[in-house]
């Protein structure tokens, strides 16, 4: 099953270089099928990370423009395009954040992204009813179960809200060194799932 | 250039602050710095690190952003080429370099010489004045060619969908009375993608968009959102189909939601159609 999964992942990342490699040479249906694989993932990530279905909709756009323009600048070494694709997403929805907090730091004095509880759980459930990237998906949720609550709230926080290690400390009354051991035990236990062949 | 094996390590350890965005702006310049000089260790544990936190998105809810967003990311880049690998580069720059130029000795010249190079200046402002017009026109067609490119994209995929090997369809039927708005939505279950056409509806008011909505085991999932241009009576919208099975699809329905569309329905249905 592991392995089926894991053949499944490895299939899509031969096509993304291959939609890459004519993207290059201008094949807008490329960078379409592209756009058609990731942005159900891209998006409602887009606004996890802003809070803004409009927001979201630029950053997409933001992201596949860049691929556009930088798809000769993807190596192996950017790992999958998937990863890559995700990494560019988030440090342009960061960009983003850290603009909206400095003036609404201007504005009001400070304040975070926080945006409720986890999410995660809920959307667990949900996303069984989502084909693209299906396999995955799956592999993704079965994972979870290894994760505890902490580890993947931690994680979320961190990952989405750029949360550091001390302000989750002092806002979850969590010692440090226990948001450190989490996270790390977290952060493996994803890398496992990652790249399983690895462990 | 080497780094020591303990550098090293005190390095890796900085990796993952540096994934989740937690190293102050001197750290992160002075850690960018170290990986330039291409620490392999470093690079390979970067890529496990983005790979595994990557997938922390795939437990999102997926959702399709509204149709619109593929259209203008069409026309964002219908006017950008993509940058050539720097391996790839034509080496042309020495090759524009201007003839030089020789010197003259002044000989005399004829009236007629001064003539000509006055028409000649006489032609270019007439020229410039042409040229300027012509740009005028210019962005105008611009936007009707980016229009039109994602015309040609939407039909594009309509018959890539109709070249599928089983293709279903359901029809839609308007729910308001007295209007002659009709649609249909076909699907190749295999690839869940996707062709909604629609007939006669109105253009959508402004701030709203209309939304297509799966039903599916008694629960409604959002399709995709789209508009009505105005002056046209016809859409064809190509949209991914947001479930895993489409063997338990019960009915499709049109709605105008708020612009960006809802997670459920809120807005009133304009279509509708079902499986008997």
């Amino acid at each position: 099953m592991q392995q089926s999964a894991t053949n499944q992942r490895q299939q899509y990342d031969r096509e993304d270089a291959e939609l890459l490699k004519r993207i290059q040479r201008a094949d807008q249906r490329a960078l379409s099928s592209l756009y058609d694989r990731y942005a159900p993932v891209l998006y409602p990530f887009g606004v996890r990370m802003t809070g803004s279905r409009e927001v979201a909709e630029d950053l997409l756009q933001d992201v596949f423009v860049h691929v556009w323009e930088k798809a000769g600048s993807y190596g192996q070494h950017n790992g999958s395009v998937y990863a890559w694709l995700t990494c560019i997403c988030r440090a342009r929805a960061m960009e983003r954040i850290r603009s909206t907090n400095q003036k609404r730091r201007g504005n009001e004095g400070g304040g975070g992204m926080s945006r409720g509880s986890s999410e995660s759980e809920q959307n667990i459930a949900a996303a069984e009813t989502i084909m693209t990237l299906k396999g995955i998906t799956e592999e993704v949720r079965n994972s979870l179960k290894s994760l505890s609550k902490l580890e993947l709230r931690l994680l979320e926080l961190s990952y989405y809200e750029g949360q550091s290690q001390s302000d989750l400390a002092r806002m979850l009354r969590i010692p440090l060194g226990t948001i450190k051991a989490k996270m790390r035990r977290g952060i493996q236990k994803l890398r496992q799932v990652a790249a399983p062949e690895a462990k | 250039m080497t780094v020591k094996a303990e550098e090293r390590h005190a390095q890796l350890e900085l990796c993952i602050p540096y994934v989740f965005g937690r190293l102050n702006p001197g750290n992160r310049k002075q850690f960018e710095a170290h990986l330039a000089t291409g620490c392999e260790q470093c690079r390979v544990e970067l890529s496990g690190l983005y790979e595994a936190t990557a997938l922390l998105s795939l437990l999102l809810r997926q959702e399709a952003p509204p149709s619109g967003v593929r259209q203008r990311l069409l026309g964002r880049i219908s006017s950008k080429r993509p940058e050539q690998p720097r391996s790839e580069r034509p080496q042309q720059q020495q090759q524009q370099r201007e003839k030089p130029v020789t010197p003259s000795l002044r000989p005399e010249r004829p009236w007629y010489l001064y003539a000509s190079i006055v028409i000649g200046i006489l032609l270019i402002v007439a020229l410039i004045i042409f040229v300027n017009q012509l740009v005028g026109t210019t962005g105008s067609q611009d936007k009707k060619i980016s229009e039109l490119q994602s015309e040609l994209q939407q039909v594009q995929e309509a018959l890539g969908l109709l070249q599928a090997e089983r293709v279903e369809m359901l029809s839609l039927a308007s729910v308001v009375p007295g209007t002659a708005m009709y649609g249909k939505v076909l699907w190749d279950p295999a690839k869940r993608n996707a062709l909604l056409q629609t007939s006669n509806l109105p253009a959508q008011p402004a701030g709203k968009q209309y939304q297509l909505w799966i039903l599916k085991e008694k629960k409604q999932y959002s399709v995709g959102v789209f508009d009505m241009v105005s002056g046209k009576s016809n859409t064809l919208t190509a949209m991914p189909l947001p479930v895993g099975d489409t063997t338990g699809i019960e009915g499709f329905s049109v709605t105008l939601e708020p612009k960006g569309g809802s997670s459920q329905p809120t807005g009133a249905v304009q279509l509708s159609g079902g499986k008997k």
